[in-house]
């Protein structure tokens, strides 16, 4: 085991098969250049900030609608997903398998594509967000509707109710908390993605970033990193105070 | 008691749940208020199906082979990243965040440090490469060094809560026997954390093989550098085929590191045993 892994980590570093060629020295060799950064970056440039409110709000909007959207949608196809409350093998795996291929895609691969279709702006950036969204949340939710006492519904079940009368009454109610933190957590990571999307024009604040970039003002970048930071901490704050209370 | 007998059941009153009604309206405010803030094209989001369809019939009704050895080339290079991001990552976040954890370090250790790791938690990989490649360039190594810094800040959590969800009896046993701080994480902590652990760290290479792709568009190579060009060249049989390359490989190692995973932390299947008993 510990020699297959040994063997995949020296694979993995041949420069000539494309791995990654572990360069020590230039580190060395630009420190100084990469000093002259830092230092840029440990000093502040907070003129930028103004610049920064409306990208920011619109960072915060799109993550707020994707987050909306995405939990509409990811209430029906979390329960079409569990066996449970839905006992249709074919159209469970089928479910299931789109559900792997579109988690699959990173979601800036998502973005880059769909700028190209629809155009920069914020439309890609949301549904960029749905879609990550769907991924993950259908699949913690419809694995705990999986792992759940599933006893209501046979209680349901031996009551004469058809299948959606069971999911609506019993396993909905049963998956309300987990559903509700998976959808928190999903609003925690679309800020953070968000914030990211604009560096490949999906609107937000990355493309503020991306252009302070090019003109290497990396004092004004360090200041929308910390901005990012303090928003990012503030959202994790509330939401683990929400999730807290929900368990 | 007749009176009782004789009053019909009464179902009681619903209870009223304030706060949760609060708590949907402000969601239904925030959500109308950032919907109009967006200012959404809704000319495009009615033409948005069509034009989807459209895109999805140029990518994979015809998608370009030709391009598929340097696609493999490229994603190799995508894995590696993620290999040894996920390696040096792991290896840091492990000796971080044993320390961080409660009844292993003293509280001005854990404070500080749980505090570094929420605050890596918050910074994207990009904008950990796009500081780092002012030092290390534009090369795979920044994107595997990047991927290591940014998977500090998840895995040094998920590595405090483990070694705080293990149970303390062999620890104190450790200690009882006059074993040092050290002793203790390596005899009490270390043996009945480390399955859990080692299937965490493979999960965090699932997680940058996906990151990956991610700061390839940003130039540091990959496939995601790859998609990047193709796309703005709008050669959609090609971005067809790299896209069915990427979900094909994600969805393999996926598959190949769970597999692991569970093995690792359930162990083999006995056979054996089953015949003897």
């Amino acid at each position: 085991m510990i020699a297959a892994l040994a063997a995949f980590t020296a694979l993995t570093t041949i420069p000539a098969l494309g791995g990654v060629e572990i360069d020590l020295e230039s580190i060395a060799r630009n420190w100084s250049n990469g000093a002259q950064r830092v230092g840029m970056l440990l000093t502040p440039d907070w003129s930028i900030l103004p610049r920064t409110w409306e990208p920011m709000y619109q960072t915060l909007s799109m993550a707020m609608v994707g987050t909306v959207i995405s939990a509409a949608l990811a209430i029906p196809l979390s329960l079409w997903a569990a066996r449970p409350t839905n006992p249709n093998g074919l159209t469970r795996r089928a479910v299931r398998f789109s559900l792997n291929v579109v988690r699959a895609i990173p979601d800036l691969v998502y973005a880059t594509i769909l700028v190209a279709m629809v155009g920069v702006g914020t439309l890609p950036g949301v549904i960029t967000l749905v879609l990550f969204d769907i991924g993950i949340v259908v699949k913690l939710v419809s694995e705990s509707i999986d792992s759940a006492d599933s006893s209501y519904m046979e209680a349901g079940r031996a009551a004469g109710g058809t299948q959606t009368q069971i999911n609506k009454v019993t396993a909905l109610p049963q998956s309300w908390p987990v559903m509700a933190s998976q959808i928190l957590y999903s609003l925690e990571l679309n800020v953070r993605i968000s914030a990211i999307l604009g560096i490949v024009g999906a609107g937000g604040i990355g493309r503020l970033i991306d252009e302070v970039r090019g003109f290497y003002r990396y004092d004004a970048l360090s200041a929308i990193i910390i901005e990012i930071l303090v928003v990012v901490l503030i959202i994790e704050v509330i939401s683990n105070g929400l999730r807290k209370r929900l368990r | 008691m007749t009176a009782l007998l004789s009053s019909p059941t009464r179902v009681p009153a619903k209870p009223r749940r304030l706060a949760l009604r609060a708590a949907w309206t402000l969601v239904g405010v925030l959500f109308i208020a950032s919907f109009w803030g967006l200012d959404l094209e809704w000319a495009k989001l009615w033409e948005l199906p069509s034009d989807v369809w459209h895109y999805f019939g140029l990518m994979f009704s015809d998608p370009d082979w030709s391009k598929l050895p340097e696609a493999l080339f490229q994603t190799w290079r995508s894995v590696s990243m993620a290999w040894v991001g996920a390696l040096v990552g792991v290896v840091l976040a492990t000796l971080l965040g044993i320390p961080a954890a409660e009844g292993v370090g003293p509280i001005w250790v854990r404070l500080p440090l749980r505090w570094m790791f929420a605050v890596i938690r918050a910074v994207p990989e990009v904008i950990i490469a796009i500081i780092l490649l002012t030092v290390t360039g534009l090369t795979p190594f920044t994107g595997a060094l990047a991927l290591a810094i940014g998977g500090i800040g998840t895995h040094a959590k998920w590595t405090y809560e483990t070694i705080e969800a293990t149970p303390t009896g062999t620890g104190e046993a450790v200690k009882a026997a006059g074993g040092n701080r050290m002793q203790m994480v390596r005899w009490g902590l270390w043996p009945s954390a480390s399955p859990e652990l080692m299937s965490l760290g493979l999960y965090r290479f699932e997680i940058n093989v996906r990151t990956s792709a991610i700061l390839g568009l940003i130039g540091v190579g990959g496939i995601g550098d790859m998609l990047t060009a193709y796309t703005q060249f709008r050669e959609w049989g090609v971005v067809g085929m790299l896209i069915i390359v990427v979900i094909v490989v994600t969805m393999t190692i996926d598959a190949i590191s769970g597999r692991i995973r569970r093995r690792i932390m359930e162990g083999a299947k006995s056979r054996d045993l089953d015949r003897i008993v």
